[in-house]
C-alpha cells in the first residue's frame, strides 16, 4: 500500500499526571496517514492514558497533541466534531444495553445528523455484515458474546467515518477462542488502510500488522522500531527483559 | 387545661373536699357576678368575620361528629357570634398549634378549653372566664376495689402530660404511695386504664364526664378538686373588641340560660345507647376517613411531582463538573435530610409566618414540607442513579463524537433510570405514610380524621385498626401498579 507522508497524529512533549502520579513523561511521537502503530509494554507503563489522551478522553497536563490537523491543546477546538475523527474501541466493549445492535450502531450518525434514519440504517447494516453479524441487527449485546460484542464496538466506531482507529486492548477481555475473530477485522481495516494505533498484548498480531512498534515503560517510550528490528533485535534492556517473559 | 405550671395544690388534704361543696357555690357567683348585661351588640364586630382556632380533639369542649365540630366550645363561640352579630370561621388545629397561630396571627382569637395562667396573660389578653374546670378520678367500670385516694397505694395511675390532672396526682402521689405516668391525650389513658397498666386517672372534669358518658368503660370514684378556669384569649393587644364583644356575648348567654343549656348537652346528657358493632364503627366513620384518605393521595401527588422535579434538578447538580452547583445541591440536601420531617412541619407552617408576617394555608405548608424533605432523598436517589452508570458508557457516547447533553439523554439517563425506578417507589410511598406527620399541624389527613374519630368515641384499637388497613390497602395497590409500570417501560 502506498503511503503519503501526512503527519495524522503529532505528539510532542506529552505529559499526563493522576494527582502527583505522573503516568506519562514527555512523549514525542509521530504517526502518518495509513500507518498501523503497536504500542507494548507492561501494565502501567502508560499505554491506554496515552491513548486516551489521543481523543482527549483524558485531559493533556503538558504537550500538544495535533490529530488531523487539530491542536488538542486549544481550548476552543470542538472536541466532538474531532471525536468524529477518531474512532475508538474499548477493552470492555462498552456497548449500550438498553439498545439492539443495529441502535447502537445508528446512534452517533443520526444524533449527528450526519444521515438520515433510513441511510444510517442502510449503513449500519452494512457494516454489521463487513464483521460478519449481519444476522444479529436486532439482538441486545446482552444476547452476544465477547467476540461479538467487540466487533458490533468496532462496527460502532466505524459508523461515523473515522480517518483514525485506537484500539485500547481490544482483546484483553476475550476468551482465548474468541481473539482471532475480532483481530481478523482489525486486520482488515489495515489492510484497507486504516491509520491506527492498536495497543494489545497480542505480540503475534503486532509482529504480523503494525508498521511501527512503540515499547513504552514508566510513562515514557523506551524503544521503537518495525517489527522485524524490535522483535527481532531489541536494543535495550527493559525492552529484551519484556519481550523475554512474553514471547 | 394543659400546661399549667403554677397549681399550687401541694398540701390538699381531705379538708379540701370539705370545701368542695363550697367552691361549687363559688362557679354559681363568679357566674352571676360576671353578667352585667350590656343590652346591645357589639357593633365594632357586627358583620366581621373572625377566624378562630381551636384544638383537634378535647372532648366535650371540641371534637369532631358526623365530620362536623362540635363541643361546649364550639357551640358557646358560635353563639356568642350570632348573639353579638359577627360571623366566625373554625380552623381545628391542635391546642399547641392553635396556640402557635394565634401567636404569628394566622388566627384571631382561640377557644380551646385553656385555663388561664398568669404565664399566658403576659402574651395573651384572656376573656372573662367562661367554666370552672377541675380534676377528677376514675378507674375501671368493673374495678370495686378503689374507692378513694386511701386505696391506691402501691398502684400505678396515669395522667395527661403536662395537664393540672398530672400537677395534682403528683401532690398526692408521697401522701397515698402510688406512681404517675404521663401520657398524651384522654382516649390513650382511658385505654390504658381499660387495659389494666394503670388502675386509675386523673383527668380533667368535664372530659371524663363526656367520656363516661360516651360508655369509655370507666367510672368516676371521687369528687370534683377545684381548678383552674376557662378562657377565650386573643392575642396581646390584638383584637380588643372581639375580647369585648366575646364578655358580653358570654354574659348574656348565661342571663339567658342558653350557657346553662349547652353546658347540660354535652355534661348532662343521659348515656346513649350501646356503641355499635365494628362493622357500624365502620360504616359510620368511613365518610370521614374517605376524605382523610383523599387529602392524603392529594398531598401525596403533589408532593412527589414537586420532589422529583427537585430532585431531578439537585441530582444533576450533583454530577456537574461545577462546584458551585454542587456545593447548592450539598447544602440543600444536607439540610433536609438532617432535620426531621417533624421540625420541617412546624417551621414551614409556624415558623415561617413568624419571620415573613406572610400566613400560609395548611396544603400548602405541608406540600412544601413533604416535597422539600422528599426531594432531598430523590437527589440522592438520582445521584445515585446516575453515578451508577458504568463511566464506559459515557467515555463510548463521547468518543462517538456525541456531546455531553446527548450522552446524557439518550446513553446515560436510560440506563440510570432503570436503576432509579425501585428507589422512586420506595420513595413514594415513604412520603405517602410521611402524610400522617401532617396531622400535627392539622392537616385533615387520614391519620388526623381518625384522631378525631377516637377521641370522640374512645374506641381507639378499632379505629387505628380501620385506619391502618386504608393505609396498608392504598400503599400495597399504588406499590402493585408501580411495579407493573416499572416492568412494562424498564425491561
Amino acid at each position: 500500500m502506498s503511503k503519503i507522508s501526512v503527519s495524522k497524529i503529532s505528539v510532542r512533549g506529552l505529559r499526563k499526571s493522576f494527582g502527583s502520579n505522573e503516568v506519562l513523561k514527555g512523549l514525542d511521537v509521530e504517526i502518518i496517514e495509513g500507518e498501523v502503530v503497536c504500542v507494548i509494554g507492561p501494565s502501567g507503563s502508560g499505554k491506554s492514558t496515552f491513548l486516551r489522551c489521543l481523543n482527549k478522553l483524558d485531559e493533556l497536563s503538558a504537550g500538544t497533541v495535533i490529530v488531523d490537523g487539530f491542536n488538542l491543546s486549544d481550548k476552543t477546538v470542538d472536541l466532538n466534531e474531532v471525536r468524529q475523527h477518531i474512532g475508538m474501541v474499548f477493552q470492555h466493549f462498552n456497548l449500550f444495553p438498553h439498545m439492539t445492535v443495529l441502535q447502537n450502531i445508528m446512534l452517533a450518525p443520526v444524533e449527528l445528523k450526519k444521515e438520515s434514519t433510513a441511510d444510517a440504517r442502510a449503513s449500519a447494516l452494512k457494516l454489521l455484515d463487513r464483521v460478519g453479524l449481519a444476522d444479529k441487527a436486532t439482538a441486545r449485546p446482552a444476547q452476544l458474546s465477547g467476540g461479538q460484542k467487540q466487533r458490533v464496538a468496532i462496527a460502532r466506531s466505524l459508523a461515523v467515518n473515522p480517518d483514525i482507529m485506537l484500539f485500547d486492548e481490544a482483546t484483553s477481555a476475550l476468551d482465548p477462542e474468541m481473539v482471532g475473530e475480532v483481530l481478523q477485522v482489525i486486520r482488515d481495516l489495515a489492510a484497507e488502510g486504516m491509520t491506527m494505533v492498536v495497543v494489545t498484548h497480542e505480540m503475534g498480531f503486532a509482529r504480523e500488522v503494525a508498521d511501527r512498534v512503540i515499547f513504552m515503560a514508566d510513562g515514557v517510550i523506551v524503544e521503537e522500531g518495525t517489527p522485524a528490528e524490535l522483535f527481532g533485535n531489541p536494543q535495550q534492556p527493559r525492552t529484551q527483559d519484556f519481550l523475554s517473559k512474553v514471547l | 387545661m394543659r400546661k399549667i405550671t403554677k397549681f399550687r395544690a401541694a398540701k390538699l388534704t381531705v379538708a379540701v373536699t370539705a370545701l368542695l361543696a363550697l367552691a361549687g357555690g363559688f362557679v354559681g357567683i363568679s357566674a352571676a357576678a360576671a353578667s352585667q348585661p350590656q343590652a346591645k351588640p357589639n357593633t365594632e364586630v357586627t358583620g366581621e368575620t373572625y377566624v378562630i382556632g381551636t384544638d383537634t380533639t378535647f372532648a366535650p369542649f371540641e371534637y369532631r361528629k358526623d365530620g362536623e365540630l362540635t363541643g361546649i366550645d364550639m357551640d358557646l363561640i358560635r353563639d356568642i357570634a350570632k348573639n353579638q352579630g359577627f360571623t366566625v370561621e373554625i380552623k381545628s388545629l391542635g391546642f399547641d398549634a392553635a396556640l402557635q397561630a394565634l401567636q404569628s396571627n394566622q388566627v384571631d382569637g382561640v377557644i380551646a378549653g385553656m385555663s388561664i395562667t398568669d404565664e399566658r396573660g403576659l402574651i395573651f389578653d384572656f376573656s372573662d372566664p367562661y367554666f370552672d374546670s377541675g380534676v377528677q378520678m376514675a378507674v375501671a367500670e368493673d374495678n370495686t376495689k378503689i374507692s378513694g385516694y386511701a386505696d391506691l397505694a402501691g398502684e400505678n395511675v396515669v395522667a395527661k402530660r403536662g395537664s393540672e390532672g398530672e400537677t395534682f396526682a403528683n401532690s398526692i402521689k408521697d401522701e397515698y404511695g402510688f406512681t404517675v405516668k404521663a401520657l398524651a391525650d384522654s382516649a390513650t389513658m382511658y385505654d390504658d386504664v381499660k387495659a389494666g397498666n394503670s388502675v386509675a386517672v386523673f383527668d380533667d372534669y368535664p372530659v371524663l364526664a363526656y367520656g363516661i358518658n360516651q360508655n369509655n368503660g370507666l367510672k368516676s370514684v371521687t369528687e370534683k378538686e377545684q381548678g383552674s378556669s376557662y378562657g377565650f384569649a386573643v392575642n396581646k393587644g390584638q383584637n380588643p373588641e372581639l375580647l369585648a364583644a366575646f364578655n358580653t356575648g358570654l354574659a348574656e348567654l348565661k342571663t339567658s340560660g342558653e350557657y346553662q343549656d349547652i353546658l347540660d348537652t354535652y355534661l348532662e346528657q343521659p348515656a346513649p345507647a350501646a356503641s355499635s358493632g365494628f362493622f357500624g364503627l365502620l360504616s359510620d366513620s368511613l365518610p370521614a376517613l374517605m376524605k382523610g384518605l383523599g387529602l392524603t393521595l392529594l398531598a401525596t401527588a403533589l408532593s412527589i411531582v414537586i420532589a422529583l422535579v427537585l430532585g431531578v434538578l439537585f441530582g444533576f447538580f450533583k454530577v456537574s463538573e461545577s462546584r458551585v452547583l454542587r456545593g447548592i445541591a450539598s447544602v440543600y440536601v444536607s439540610i433536609f435530610r438532617g432535620t426531621p420531617l417533624l421540625v420541617q412541619a412546624f417551621f414551614f407552617y409556624f415558623g415561617l409566618p413568624q419571620l415573613t408576617g406572610q400566613s400560609i394555608d395548611v396544603l400548602t405548608a405541608g406540600v412544601l414540607t413533604l416535597s422539600l424533605n422528599a426531594g432531598a432523598y430523590m437527589t440522592e436517589i438520582v445521584r445515585g442513579g446516575i453515578q451508577s452508570v458504568d463511566p464506559g458508557q459515557t467515555e463510548a457516547g463521547r468518543s462517538l463524537g456525541l456531546g455531553y447533553v446527548t450522552t446524557m439523554r439518550r446513553v446515560v439517563l436510560p440506563q440510570a433510570v432503570k436503576i432509579m425506578t425501585p428507589s422512586f417507589i420506595n420513595q413514594f410511598v415513604m412520603t405517602l405514610k410521611d402524610t400522617s406527620l401532617l396531622a400535627v399541624i392539622g392537616f385533615a389527613e387520614l391519620t388526623y380524621q381518625g384522631q378525631q374519630i377516637y377521641a370522640a368515641n374512645f374506641r381507639t384499637g378499632e379505629t387505628l385498626l380501620i385506619v391502618a388497613a386504608l393505609y396498608f390497602i392504598v400503599i400495597n395497590l399504588l406499590t402493585m401498579l408501580s411495579n407493573k409500570l416499572d416492568k412494562r417501560f424498564n425491561k
